[in-house]
């Protein structure tokens, strides 16, 4: 009699945790994998082997989250195994096998531990995609003086400073340049006075002081 | 007060340099690719070649001879040609004027993008994340990181032209720093500035030849070159293509401005000008089509990636939703899985068919790009996609800066030498303060542009301030030349300065062909803007994250008036202020020549 009822829930076990585990399952995820997205030619094949590893981490997770109560490999069920590598997981109690861990401590378990549970695998947030929980995204890098004004502080003292000396070496040059008195007609650097007849040209031309050679009459010069 | 002769360039490389400089800029950069793409490709330098030989060089070396044979800047020159036309000189430094309040704020932004390129992480390259770290800022989700970086954390635009805000103070800082580099390169005028034109001409040919290697190594740049160059020869058809290519040498030659004339008034007498013009002005779109291939390198690169990228996202869509293995979906068989898939599983594909794309690597390519968009926003975006894209980046803004920098250089001259030229401001001020009050005048108008509205008050600029004006301006100056100061005694003038008559190619161009072209474009334009209604602008939607078509206020249509009546009417005003004067005063009359009082400055 006891052996028939013992064999009796050998079969009910693996049935119960079928009806445990579904897909959309209320307090269960939904898993995807992308190794040959994440890893190219180095992905490795999923295999048993790797489906035991999940549910390990996971329960290494669920088990940090709860303050160590003991969580075992075969408290995570999982179901509905695809190609695309994609599976249902439910997490069971350690007391209870057939009650399940709510959802909402599973959630924030894989969230407080995403960053161990991606390494595990060589994956990242986007290819280890848990279906309803979105990564925390990476804080902003936050900066004392943003960096930019630090260049900006850079370039504005070095154009500056070429300012200064520009004007400064000006100013010099013009001080040199007054105190020898300057003669008028024994100019140094050729101001090209252009003297004809001995007439300065200067004085030919009106208060302006500009001569318009655009409207002068060709005759007034011998032609060629 | 000793007599100083007119300063001069050391040498003429600088004065072609200088030249090259200021021809050479971000039209070149941005603009030519755009039409090149919108008007068939190849194709498109069938009309730019003949715009050039028909327009483009004979006005240059026009203004060339000018300015090198009156010594004078534009409001001078043109008061010695004739002194009713003074005002065509004024014209143009009013013109050159709107555009030194503008065109710095390019070279801002490209501060501040140059600035923010010395991150580990470049800022336009991913979104920030909101308060609470659950997802990126709403703005930025819906339009694009790159879009986000500029139109918010760069403009920090406003949704219209009326609602406006407080200055954007690192705009503003990069604006200051912009103005007093400016200053520097001109403080002590042509001395100053012939040294800083060697680097400002080179280095820009450096970076689009590192830029060029870069760009054609990328993956997928070919496609976009190919694109360019598949010439679509029915473009030809269309006079919007020829009418673009004479707008597109006409203003990336600069001529109008008055740059051109001030620039060469500093030669010496006999400068070869004729050859240099040649020269320059094949520079010049040589420069064009150079850059249009490191252009379309870089838009196969991004197109490839962003069709890569769909392609990706399709297939991720497809084996989530159906649950097949990563491999079975590649790019060549993704068509096929899901016609397949909407056979086999009509109602499942049914729930994801909303998000179903249809990735096509030449709609990606058809999205042409023009202008700030290009610059700040395509660009950029395809710079975060290539490996070590910080240095890409300084490199690339580091030559934005240097074009923008040397156009600036001939436009801040445009206005220095006409009032240089005005003896009394010449004597009451050195040349230094001169410089640095002009510099300042423009830097403190020019916070006005670093506002919220700021961005669509630049549009106004860019576009109204200087297009109309300008064809304005040289028409006058091309028919004042060929006829009312003669054809003839302009002949003579360059034979006095070359030793050698002007060919035929250049009396038919300047007396015909010329400005029968200008008079054409002009009538176009005047019937566009009659035709085109309302004038409109783009403004950021943020709840959209795009830009949509918005129609200007009453005060935004006022202000282009203004823009647009404030220079061109210089010219008839001056002319009828000389006309007044002249028969108001005793002119004295001397034997044998014909002199003429210049009119007031």
């Amino acid at each position: 009699m006891r052996c028939v009822w013992m064999v009796c829930v050998l079969c009910l076990a693996p049935a119960v945790a079928a009806i445990l585990c579904k897909p959309d399952v209320t307090d269960g995820y939904k898993v995807r994998l992308s190794i040959k997205t994440a890893l190219g030619d180095d992905a490795y094949e999923w295999s048993k082997s790797e489906l035991f590893l999940f549910r390990a981490v996971l329960a290494f997770a669920v088990q940090r989250k709860t303050n160590n109560v003991n969580y075992d490999v075969s408290n995570i069920l999982v179901c509905d195994e695809t190609e695309r590598v994609s599976f249902w997981f439910v997490v069971t109690t350690p007391d209870n096998t057939s009650e399940l861990l709510p959802k909402l401590v599973v959630e924030n378990a894989i969230r407080e531990n995403r960053h161990r549970i991606n390494s595990a695998f060589l994956l990242t947030d986007q290819t280890l995609d848990f279906v309803g929980i979105n990564p925390t995204l990476a804080a902003p890098i936050e900066y004392d003086t943003p960096p930019w004004l630090i260049v900006f502080g850079v370039v504005m003292g070095v154009v500056c400073a070429g300012i200064v000396a520009l004007l400064v070496s000006t100013f010099l040059q013009k001080k040199r340049a007054k105190k020898p008195s300057a003669d008028p007609v024994d100019d140094e650097d050729g101001s090209g006075s252009i003297a004809g007849n001995g007439i300065l040209c200067e004085s030919i031309g009106d208060k302006d002081g500009t001569y318009n050679q655009g409207f002068t009459d060709d005759d007034r010069f011998t032609k060629l | 007060m000793e007599k100083e002769s007119r300063p001069s360039w050391d040498n003429p490389m600088q004065f072609i340099l200088a030249c090259v400089s200021y021809a050479v800029g971000l039209g070149n950069v941005w603009r030519f690719p755009y039409l090149c793409q919108m008007h068939g490709g190849g194709g498109f330098m069938i009309p730019y070649l003949v715009m050039l030989v028909l327009e483009g060089i004979p006005l240059f070396c026009m203004e060339l001879a000018i300015g090198q044979k009156m010594r004078l800047g534009s409001i001078g020159a043109w008061s010695a040609i004739s002194p009713y036309l003074g005002g065509v000189g004024m014209a143009s430094v009013v013109t050159s004027l709107y555009l030194c309040l503008y065109y710095n704020v390019i070279n801002a932004w490209s501060f501040w993008y140059l600035f923010h390129s010395f991150q580990a992480v470049l800022p336009w390259s991913q979104c920030p994340v909101n308060t609470n770290r659950t997802a990126f800022v709403e703005e930025c989700e819906v339009a694009s990181p790159t879009q986000y970086f500029f139109f918010r954390q760069t403009l920090n635009i406003s949704p219209s032209i009326q609602q406006s805000g407080g200055v954007h103070v690192g705009q503003a800082l990069c604006l200051l720093l912009a103005w007093i580099i400016v200053y520097l390169f001109i403080v002590r005028g042509v001395k100053s500035t012939g040294k800083v034109v060697y680097f400002t001409a080179t280095f820009p040919y450096l970076v689009l030849l590192v830029y060029l290697i870069r760009g054609v190594t990328l993956h997928g740049a070919l496609n976009g070159v190919k694109y360019m160059f598949t010439p679509k020869l029915e473009q030809l058809a269309n006079p919007q293509t020829w009418i673009n290519a004479a707008t597109q040498i006409f203003f990336s030659l600069g001529l109008g401005f008055g740059s051109l004339i001030a620039f060469s008034s500093y030669n010496h007498h006999n400068n070869d000008f004729e050859k240099q013009a040649i020269a320059v002005s094949l520079i010049n779109s040589g420069t064009s089509i150079f850059a249009s291939v490191v252009t379309f390198s870089i838009y196969g690169f991004k197109a490839t990636y962003n069709y890569e990228n769909c392609l990706e996202r399709m297939k991720l869509l497809l084996i989530n939703t159906f649950d097949l293995a990563e491999e079975s979906i590649h790019k060549q068989n993704i068509s096929f899985w899901i016609s397949e898939l909407n056979q086999t599983h009509p109602d499942q594909f049914g729930l994801i068919s909303s998000r179903v794309e249809h990735c096509s690597l030449e709609q990606e390519l058809d999205t042409a790009v023009e202008g700030t968009g290009l610059a700040f926003i395509v660009y950029s975006e395809a710079i975060t996609n290539m490996p070590a894209a910080q240095l890409w980046s300084v490199l690339y803004f580091f030559m934005l800066l240097l074009l923008g920098m040397g156009s600036m250089l001939g436009n801040v001259m445009a206005i220095i030498t006409p009032l240089r030229d005005f003896k009394p401001l010449a004597r009451s001020f050195s040349n230094e303060t001169l410089n640095g009050l002009v510099c300042a005048f423009c830097l403190l108008l020019g916070i006005g542009f670093t506002t919220p509205a700021g961005n669509y008050w630049f549009t106004m600029f860019n576009e109204y301030g200087a297009t109309f004006s300008l064809l304005f301006i040289v028409l006058i100056e091309v028919f004042t030349v060929s006829y009312i100061y003669g054809l003839k005694r302009f002949e003579k003038d360059v034979e006095d300065m070359l030793g050698r008559r002007p060919g035929w190619y250049w009396k038919v161009m300047w007396a015909a062909v010329s400005p029968l072209l200008l008079i054409s474009l002009f009538i176009f334009y005047i019937i566009n803007y009659i035709q085109g209604g309302v004038p409109t602008y783009q403004a950021w939607d943020k709840e959209k994250g795009r830009l949509v078509v918005t129609e200007y206020p009453v005060f935004g249509q006022a202000f282009i008036g203004v823009l647009l009546v404030s220079s061109v009417s210089c010219i008839p005003l001056a002319a009828l202020y000389a006309f007044c004067t002249r028969h108001q005063r005793e002119v004295p009359v001397r034997k044998g020549s014909a002199r003429s009082r210049t009119s007031s400055v």
